[in-house]
This record gives C-alpha cells, sequence and structure tokens, in this order.
C-alpha cells in the first residue's frame, strides 16, 4: 500500500499527521483499562471482560507490544473464568458461554498457554473441547451459544475457531456444519444469522472464515460475494455492514477479513480505508472508535488495528484473517 | 466497552471531585445490587422478591446475560410453585401467566430502550414458548399473533433492525405452526393458513414507505419461491409474478437510480432467469434461452434510457455490463449491444467508481474487454 515511504525517504515518524498510527498511545490506552474501576462503565461492562482482555491483548500483540499486559495475570484471570464444565464465563462468577470460550482459547493460544492450562486442570483442553461440542445441534450441524439453546451463525464459527486452535476438530460433525452456512447463502452472495436471515458484514465474516478453517471456501460465490462486500466502502473510506448504512470501524474487519480470505483485497480502496480507520484515533489518549470524534473503545481499537495490518500499515505485525490473531502464532498452532 | 455513537466528550480525568464521588456511589450501589442478587441466586432463594431484584438489575444493565439466566431458573422454579395469592396447593396456572405476562412487559420496555441487544430478544423468545405450554391453542395463537404486532412496531421505529426482522421469521413459523391442523395427514391448501401472502404484501409496505428498504427487498426474495409454491402457480402465473417484479423494480430504479437496496433486488431478479439458478428457487421455470435473451434485452433497453438524465451513476453502467454478460452466456451474437459498447461502459465505472478500480480491472479482464 502506498502508505509506505520507500527505502531512505524516512519512516512512519514522517508520514504525514492524518496518516500516523499513534501506537504508543494505545499501548497506554490498553494498560489502562484494567485500571479504571472509579468508572460506572467499567462494572456494566464486566460481562464483556474476557473478550476485552482478547481484543486487548491481541492489538498489543499487532502493534508489536507482546508484554505490555503481564503474561501470569493475564492466564490467572482467564482460567479464573473457567468452569467445571469446561466452559468460560465473562468473568469469575458469570455463567459459561461459547463466546468468552473462544477469547479464552484465543488468549491461550496467543499466549502459548495450553501446557499450563494441563498444569493447572487436568485434562483441561479435552473439557474445553468437550463443551464447545456438546453445544452442536447434531440434527442441523449449527451451535448454540450455551444451554439456553440461542442459535448463530457466531457461534459456529466460535467453535471451529477454538476448537481447530486445540486440535479438536474431530470432536464435531465440521461437515454437518458447512452445510449448515451452505443453507445460510443469500442470493447476494453473503450469509446471515440462519437460513433466510438477510446478509450482513459480521455474519459473512463468521461464515466465511468457518468454511475457510473446515477447508471449504470453494463453495463461497468469490465474485458475487466480492462484489457486495466491495460496495461496503463508502465515500469517505469507510466500510459499513448492510447496503445503505452508515460506516464503522468495526467493519474495517469483518469487511476486509472477508475480502481477504477470498483474495479480493485489491477490490476496495485500502489507502483510503486506512486514512478512514486513522481518523478515529484518539490522539491524546488512544484507542480507536467507531467513527472520527466518538468514545473510544477496545472492540473497535482492535478491529482498527488487524484492519490496518491486512493493508500492510508499516510497523503492525501481520495479522490472520480467519481467526483475527497474530499469523505467527496461527502458523505454530497449526503448523500451516 | 463496545460503544457505537456516543460523542467523545470530557474524559474520565477532568471529571470534578464532586461528579468523581457520585459515580462512586454509583457504583458501590450497583455492586452491592449484584452481589445481593448473586447470593441469593447461589442460595436459590428463588422468591418473588428475588426476582423483583434481579427485575431491578437488568434494568440497570440488561446486558448482564448471566441475570437473565438467573432470572430463568427463578422462573422455573416459581412456575412449578404453587400461587402464594392461592391457598390450593400445586402449580398454579394463573400465576405461571401472571408471571409471563410481567416478563413481558419488562422486554417490551427494554427492547424499546435497547433494540439490538440480544440478550432481551433472547429472553422473550424463551419466555413464549414457556408460556405456550401453560396455555390452550387459541391462546397461545393470540400470544403470538400479538408479538407479530409488536415487531411491526420495532419496525416502524427501525425498520432496518435486524434482529427484528430474524425475530419476525421466527414468529411468524410459530403462527404457522400453530395454525397448521394437528393431524398426521398433509393439510390441505386451505387448511394450511401459512402466512406468506400477508408477509409479502407487508414487505411491499415497508417497501413503499422507504425503497431503501434492502432489509424488506431482501425478505420479499426468501418469500417469492414459497408464495409460488403455495399458489401453486403454473407457467403464466409464474411469468406474471417474474413481470410484475421486473415492473415494480423498474419504477423504483428510475424514482432513485442512486439506491443500491434497489439495484440488489434487481440483481435477484436477474439471477432467477440463469441457467445456474437451482431450480427451487427460479421464479419462471419453464424459460428458453429466447425468454432469457428477451429479458436481458429489455431490461437493458430501459436502464440505458437512465443515461440521458443520470450519465454518472456506477450502478447503471454496472447493470448493463451484467446484463450484457448474462446475454451473452446465453447467445453470443446479438444486436442488442456491441463490444465497442461494454467498454465503454468498463470504463465509465473506472472513472465514477475509483475507490473499486481493482474490481473493475478485473471484470475487464473476466469480460475480456
Amino acid at each position: 500500500m502506498s502508505l509506505v515511504s520507500g527505502p531512505g525517504r524516512g519512516g512512519v515518524a514522517a508520514m504525514p499527521v492524518e496518516m500516523r498510527l499513534f501506537v504508543d498511545k494505545h499501548v497506554r490506552y490498553i494498560q489502562s483499562l484494567d485500571t479504571r474501576k472509579d468508572e460506572l462503565e467499567y462494572w456494566l461492562t464486566e460481562h464483556l471482560r474476557l473478550n476485552g482482555l482478547y481484543w486487548g491483548l491481541t492489538a498489543l500483540h499487532l502493534l508489536g507490544h507482546p508484554d505490555a499486559l503481564a503474561r501470569d495475570e493475564v492466564i490467572s484471570f482467564v482460567l479464573s473464568c473457567l468452569h467445571d464444565n469446561g466452559g468460560f464465563g465473562a468473568a469469575p462468577g458469570h455463567d459459561p458461554h461459547m463466546l468468552y470460550t473462544v477469547s479464552g482459547v484465543q488468549i491461550l493460544a496467543t499466549l502459548d498457554a495450553f501446557d499450563e492450562l494441563e498444569k493447572r486442570v487436568t485434562g483441561g483442553r479435552n473439557k474445553i473441547g468437550q463443551f464447545i461440542a456438546d453445544l452442536q445441534d447434531p440434527e442441523t450441524g449449527t451451535f448454540a451459544g450455551d444451554e439456553w439453546g440461542e442459535q448463530d451463525t457466531r457461534f459456529l464459527y466460535g467453535a471451529l475457531n477454538a476448537l481447530s486452535l486445540m486440535g479438536l476438530l474431530h470432536l464435531v460433525n465440521v461437515d454437518k456444519a458447512v452445510a449448515y452456512i451452505q443453507s445460510c447463502a443469500n442470493f447476494d452472495g453473503g450469509y446471515g444469522t440462519s437460513p433466510g436471515a438477510e446478509s450482513h458484514s459480521g455474519q459473512i465474516f463468521t461464515c466465511v472464515a468457518a468454511l475457510a478453517i473446515a477447508g471449504r471456501l470453494d463453495l463461497v460465490d468469490h465474485d458475487r460475494l466480492g462484489a457486495w462486500l466491495s460496495e461496503r466502502q463508502l465515500k469517505n473510506g469507510g466500510l459499513n455492514g448492510r447496503p445503505e448504512k452508515k460506516e464503522d470501524v468495526c467493519y474495517s474487519w469483518w469487511v476486509l477479513s472477508s475480502l481477504a480470505n477470498l483474495d479480493r483485497l485489491h477490490w476496495i480502496d485500502g489507502d483510503k480505508l486506512a486514512v478512514f480507520i486513522l481518523q478515529c484515533q484518539d490522539p491524546e489518549l488512544g484507542g480507536i472508535a467507531d467513527r472520527p470524534g466518538d468514545m473510544v473503545d477496545v472492540f473497535h481499537t482492535v478491529f482498527g488495528i488487524a484492519g490496518l495490518s491486512l493493508l500492510k500499515y508499516p510497523g503492525l505485525v501481520e495479522v490472520d484473517p480467519v481467526y483475527c490473531m497474530p499469523r505467527s502464532v496461527i502458523k505454530k498452532c497449526l503448523g500451516k | 466497552m463496545a460503544s457505537h455513537g456516543v460523542l467523545r466528550g470530557l474524559g474520565a480525568g477532568v471529571r470534578s471531585e464532586e461528579a468523581r464521588q457520585k459515580e462512586l456511589q454509583q457504583i458501590a450501589a450497583y455492586n452491592d445490587l449484584v452481589e445481593l442478587v448473586n447470593t441469593k441466586v447461589a442460595e436459590r432463594q428463588y422468591t418473588i422478591e428475588v426476582l423483583d431484584l434481579i427485575t431491578k438489575l437488568l434494568n440497570e444493565n440488561p446486558e448482564y446475560y448471566t441475570i437473565w439466566n438467573h432470572r430463568r431458573r427463578a422462573l422455573r422454579y416459581l412456575f412449578a410453585a404453587p400461587d402464594p395469592k392461592d391457598s390450593s396447593p400445586g402449580p398454579s396456572k394463573r400465576h405461571a401467566q401472571d408471571l409471563v405476562e410481567s416478563d413481558l412487559r419488562l422486554t417490551f420496555l427494554l427492547l424499546r430502550k435497547f433494540p439490538k441487544c440480544y440478550w432481551i430478544w433472547n429472553h422473550r423468545n424463551w419466555i413464549l414458548r414457556i408460556a405456550e405450554s401453560f396455555v390452550q391453542t387459541a391462546e397461545a395463537r393470540k400470544l403470538w399473533s400479538e408479538e407479530l404486532q409488536l415487531i411491526g412496531k420495532m419496525l416502524h421505529a427501525d425498520s432496518r433492525n435486524f434482529h427484528a426482522w430474524s425475530y419476525r421469521r421466527f414468529v411468524v413459523a410459530q403462527l404457522e405452526r400453530l395454525q397448521a391442523p394437528a393431524t398426521s395427514e398433509p393439510p390441505s391448501r386451505e387448511a394450511r393458513q401459512s402466512l406468506t401472502e400477508s408477509e409479502f404484501e407487508y414487505t411491499t409496505k415497508m417497501i413503499k414507505t422507504n425503497l431503501s428498504n434492502f432489509s424488506a427487498w431482501h425478505n420479499r426474495s426468501e418469500l417469492i419461491p414459497r408464495l409460488l409454491a403455495e399458489r401453486e402457480a403454473g407457467s403464466v402465473a409464474r411469468r406474471k409474478m417474474l413481470d410484475d417484479e421486473l415492473a415494480l423494480i423498474c419504477t423504483a430504479i428510475n424514482t432513485d437510480p442512486f439506491d443500491q437496496s434497489i439495484w440488489y433486488y434487481h440483481q435477484y431478479l436477474m439471477s432467477t432467469l440463469s441457467l445456474d439458478c437451482p431450480p427451487q428457487d427460479r421464479i419462471v421455470h419453464d424459460l428458453s434461452n429466447h425468454d432469457r435473451q428477451k429479458y436481458y434485452a429489455h431490461e437493458m433497453e430501459y436502464i440505458r434510457e437512465i443515461l440521458e438524465d443520470e450519465e454518472d451513476c456506477k450502478w447503471v453502467y454496472e447493470a448493463l455490463l451484467h446484463c450484457a454478460g448474462c446475454y451473452l452466456e446465453v447467445e453470443g451474437g446479438t444486436q442488442a449491444f456491441t463490444t465497442r459498447d461494454m467498454r465503454y461502459w468498463l470504463d465509465q465505472l473506472k472513472r465514477l467508481d475509483p475507490l473499486r478500480k481493482g474490481r473493475w480491472d478485473d471484470l475487464g479482464r473476466s469480460l475480456k474487454l
């Protein structure tokens, strides 16, 4: 991407101010997140704590600061969210659910901590795998989020993501899950939450990435879906999630990673998107927001940075478009 | 932690001491309530008083999914318990219905404030399924019918809320299930009581209010194959459906050729003409290649006319190239357009839509232009 100055012409520091990523400020912002206990928002968002840790840790790894959070403390917190049945809750005392189980596994994988898991919880990996496998609907192949039964293609993706990281995909019926995803495909090439539901970029990410894990990207209509995804880019460079909706930084991940998985990244203007993401930074206190001038949060921070990584913004660590984790971690876990 | 559309105001660092103290009090009160609820539930004190505490907490934080789970645990217990206002032993139907009604009210009020919160929609779904087990089929039907009205209100407030559209399809399926006669015989056409016709009408209404409502166009594309099957439509009726839909979209395109929702529906209709379209998704089953050419040529003709007023609308050029590509798949030679026309359309796309330059370059290669 042309944001990069050529060799000998100055690096990131010489970039025009609108193209600068405030790496140090983002690192400090993420480090500060667990110190904000005097803000009501900190307590009202406890149900996102483990997701938040995955988002923050991943952002730090992509920013090239993998040690900015104390590894032991992170592992201890993650394991304090693990229930006897193998599922993770959002925080200690919160019920187990697929959404947090995936984050828990992703964090352990990123920290290369599966051995520690086994040391502290005998048979931990298999327990987690079994919790996930038990949530598959044997009739349809899709997955529930927890014992209460809500089903959504987000949970199906989460299951394949976490199981593949642990080398336990054989615990579930992958072919049935694939067939279910196919039944969610729409005429526009996209996918929804369930059969018949409207195409939505977040749901497209989950379905395309799940098919990538299953090795079945051949089932996706690359040109049709690629065209639909490319039309998510608006004049200001930002991406939206559905036709005629507003742009939002998180779609820099959902849309862009899907384009990457379909080998169609060049179907949008990457430079313009990068400028849009960078405009959403808080230049003083760090963090990235959904749109310029809005409140930042760690969710938009990681997906903005991951988007920039896919766009090859200089100095960022390479992200994997299927897992939203450092590419090197995925290579190590999957051996490819 | 995932805030959308909230303006960045003054940071936490610049709160006044007074504001900070006030926030600390709010935090203490909130955490006390959380601890109280968690303790009571851990002790399995599933009483009406605890249910009220849970209500209070959910009103403060409807995203706290564990508390919704606690609520369902308490309700499951209370449904099976005797009515405290009634001296007769065993579970009371009236008591259970009161509980259901109070949860429907709670979730309705919360959905108005938090229409995109997954957990509220889930709980509503759960409570209705439970309610069904207490009541006769007619009452259950009434419950789900009222639910359809509620979704109508939600979609009136935000016509693109995808939770509401998904839930609408789910509620319709429940109503159709309850209306089906309880015999093992396949229902006759009259007895089937499908809502497909009225749901199709609903999409017409939504589209007429706002042409940009892609959610409504999408649902329409899902309903058409079912509608035709349920009508047991023959060749003539199917062709009429196709022609009516093409006429509807033609009017929409002429009204606002810059709206992408409309062009996606146009693409949907075109996709049903294709030889690649699976039989169950086709609108007309007995199209000849000659028919296809006629449809493609007709679409291209009126779409080209739009250029007289709107030569800078990229969607027009994209549609022309798409139709031309389809045409060439069924018939190599044509008078309707030339390779030079196609090259011109592609050049216009590159001129008008530089964001997607890479895609137009690839398209040019695949069309050998």
